[in-house]
């Protein structure tokens, strides 16, 4: 059965190359543009992935991560104050001027960190390639991604300017963070970021961090903050999720790459059912001939579903040979495409359903296919 | 199930020799009412080993009909089918192919090759098709080539044979599974006058020291020498057997 199915499939090679070239083509598009959603969620919620607090805590109300209201110390202490809680840190993060080069700004995203020498923040710029992160700590220090040296026209570690009009020296530099907003991050310290956004006041705070005590239910803890009045406390995994399904929904870029996949998955059934279709169509003589001998609908039928899963299979190799490209090429470009495996299973269920409906027709022409009508003509 | 001869059977009836296969009054009406057409009616026939049997007639006569109901490929609206000591006119559809796979051997006009397979692929297909369990389809297929005299052509593809040789690999995959009947339809309509003339040689060799039944039909007196027998059949009736 196999055989038959490859060399039937084999024997006329430009429809066979367009069969493979149509799976591929839809395999690709749907690991790429699901790979780049998730690259984008990945990027939504990345500072808050990276961070090791079991709590972050908010004011009551903010809808977007990145645009969450401040408010002042007095708060930080009491969540630090709560029974279970072992550990906090406040974090404050919005948007400020950095002055390029050539006398031009752009607005960055601060985010400002507790930093003190001997102790990892909670919240810390990771994959540090280059530069002091412990420098981090001293007043106009500034870590940034290598990504955004080009956007912030920095071409080395110690290039300094000013934020908001106040100095800032890059001590460090990281490989791959960025954020969904495109505005570059910029981690600084608690006291150095309080400087550069002035207008939040002296004592501003965006979020507290929280580390429970070793044995305590952050649910447990994170109820006893819930009780604090205008604050809103989630445990990461939670604000992890609440980020990426805001910029998921509000942004709408999840129902654009969606169907965007849908549509490849629809190119490929319509060239691989068509394909499959004409193969048939070709073969149907002999296929009448099988059935007037004696075989079964079911062995006809397995024939056409062999050269689906041929195709299927195929398809889906060189797709994801091509979607791996496609990766890399996006990388240059500050793109992420997020290939894993669990994706790829996926994809290969949805190459062969794709694959296995697409045939439908052809199995339905054999099923309905008169033995006698060999005899005729 | 115990299988009965026909001639335990069938009363009144003792043929010489036990048929493979028989008609008994069958008939074939298409459509209802006004606008029924009759495509045979009353046709009984035995088919015995060994014979060849030519089923001759003009066009529209109701030939094609005759071997699609005793091939098991249309059911008739009226008479019985006798295959395997049974009346099998009753069954549904889905009991047909395992009867067709052990009975029947077809062998077509246009020879009906995959074009993508070579003749010993087509061969061992067709065996492995009717008998998923078979032990050695391409050993059989080997054989049956060298039988129909095309064992050294085993791995060409039908576009590379004439078709004479596309013919005989078409029988060769009708004897597949070691059917006793071989159903031909104007097997030799494609040929020259040579070819086709080899070709008969070769069923009426199957008939004669194979002991197969085969049943041809045709437009061409010529093959009459090759026959033990011919039926005519016209307007849908068997007019001389």
């Amino acid at each position: 059965m196999w055989t038959l199915a490859r060399k039937l499939l084999l024997h006329d090679r430009l429809r066979f190359a367009v069969a493979i070239a149509g799976v591929s083509v839809s395999v690709m598009l749907v690991l790429v543009q699901v790979g780049l959603y998730f690259g984008f969620m990945d990027t939504a919620s990345s500072l808050i992935d990276a961070s090791s607090a079991d709590l972050w805590v908010g004011k009551a109300g903010n809808e977007s991560f990145e645009f969450a209201s401040p408010f002042d110390e007095r708060t930080f202490y009491k969540v630090a104050s709560v029974p279970g809680v072992a550990h906090a840190e406040r974090v404050l993060m919005n948007f400020a001027q950095f002055k390029l080069a050539d006398g031009g700004d752009l607005g960055v995203q601060i985010v400002g960190i507790e930093t003190a020498p001997g102790t990892t923040p909670l919240l810390a710029p990771w994959h540090v390639i280059a530069g002091d992160v412990k420098r981090l700590g001293e007043p106009g220090a500034i870590v940034v991604d290598r990504t955004e040296y080009p956007k912030l026209k920095i071409d080395h570690v110690g290039h300094t300017t000013e934020v908001s009009g106040v100095r800032a020296e890059v001590v460090a530099m990281t490989r791959g963070i960025r954020s969904f907003t495109t505005s570059p991050i910029v981690f600084t310290d608690l006291r150095t970021a309080r400087s550069y956004m002035p207008g939040l006041g002296s004592d501003a705070v965006t979020y507290v961090l929280v580390k429970v005590k070793h044995g305590v239910s952050p649910d447990w803890v994170k109820a006893q903050i819930d009780q604090l009045p205008h604050l809103a406390a989630y445990t990461t995994a939670e604000m992890s999720s609440r980020t990426r399904t805001y910029w998921s929904s509000r942004t709408g870029v999840g129902a654009g790459f969606f169907t965007t996949a849908v549509l490849g998955v629809i190119v490929g059934f319509v060239v691989v059912g068509q394909i499959l279709y004409s193969g048939t169509l070709q073969y149907i003589r002999e296929y009448g001939t099988l059935k007037a001998m004696g075989a079964r609908n079911s062995m006809v039928v397995r024939v056409i579903l062999a050269q689906a899963m041929i195709s299927a299979a195929l398809g889906f190799v060189v797709g994801g040979v091509l979607a791996v490209g496609m990766q890399a090429a996006m990388a240059k470009a500050n793109l992420t495409v997020a290939l894993f495996p669990s994706l790829y299973a996926v994809t290969l269920v949805v190459t062969i359903a794709m694959c296995s409906l697409a045939s439908l027709l052809s199995i339905i022409k054999v099923l309905r296919l008169d033995p006698a009508s060999v005899f005729k003509g | 199930m115990h299988a009965l001869a026909l001639s335990d059977t069938l009363p009144g009836i003792a043929p010489v020799e036990r048929p493979l296969a028989r008609l008994v009054g069958a008939g074939k009406i298409y459509g209802t009412g006004e606008h029924a057409v009759s495509a045979l009616a009353e046709a009984t026939l035995d088919i015995l080993p060994g014979q060849v049997t030519l089923i001759e007639g003009p066009s529209g006569s109701g030939k094609t009909t005759l071997i699609s109901i005793l091939g098991l490929l249309l059911r008739p609206t009226s008479g019985q089918v006798w295959i395997e000591g049974r009346d099998v006119a009753g069954l549904i559809e889905r009991d047909l192919p395992p009867l067709r796979a052990r009975n029947f051997g077809f062998v077509f006009q246009g020879f009906n090759l995959f074009p993508a397979l070579t003749a010993l692929d087509n061969v061992a297909m067709a065996i492995q098709m009717k008998d998923p369990g078979a032990k050695d389809p391409r050993g059989e297929a080997r054989r049956l080539l060298d039988l129909v005299g095309l064992g050294a052509r085993g791995h060409h593809l039908p576009a590379d044979l004439s078709g004479g040789q596309k013919q005989r690999v078409a029988i060769a995959r009708a004897l597949g599974g070691n059917p006793p009947i071989l159903v031909g339809d104007e097997p030799t309509a494609a040929l020259d006058t040579k070819t086709a003339l080899s070709v008969m040689e070769l069923l009426r060799e199957l008939a004669s020291s194979r002991g197969r039944a085969v049943v041809v039909v045709t437009h061409d007196p010529r093959l009459e020498k090759f026959a033990d027998r011919v039926v005519r059949v016209e307007d849908g009736r068997i007019t001389s057997a």
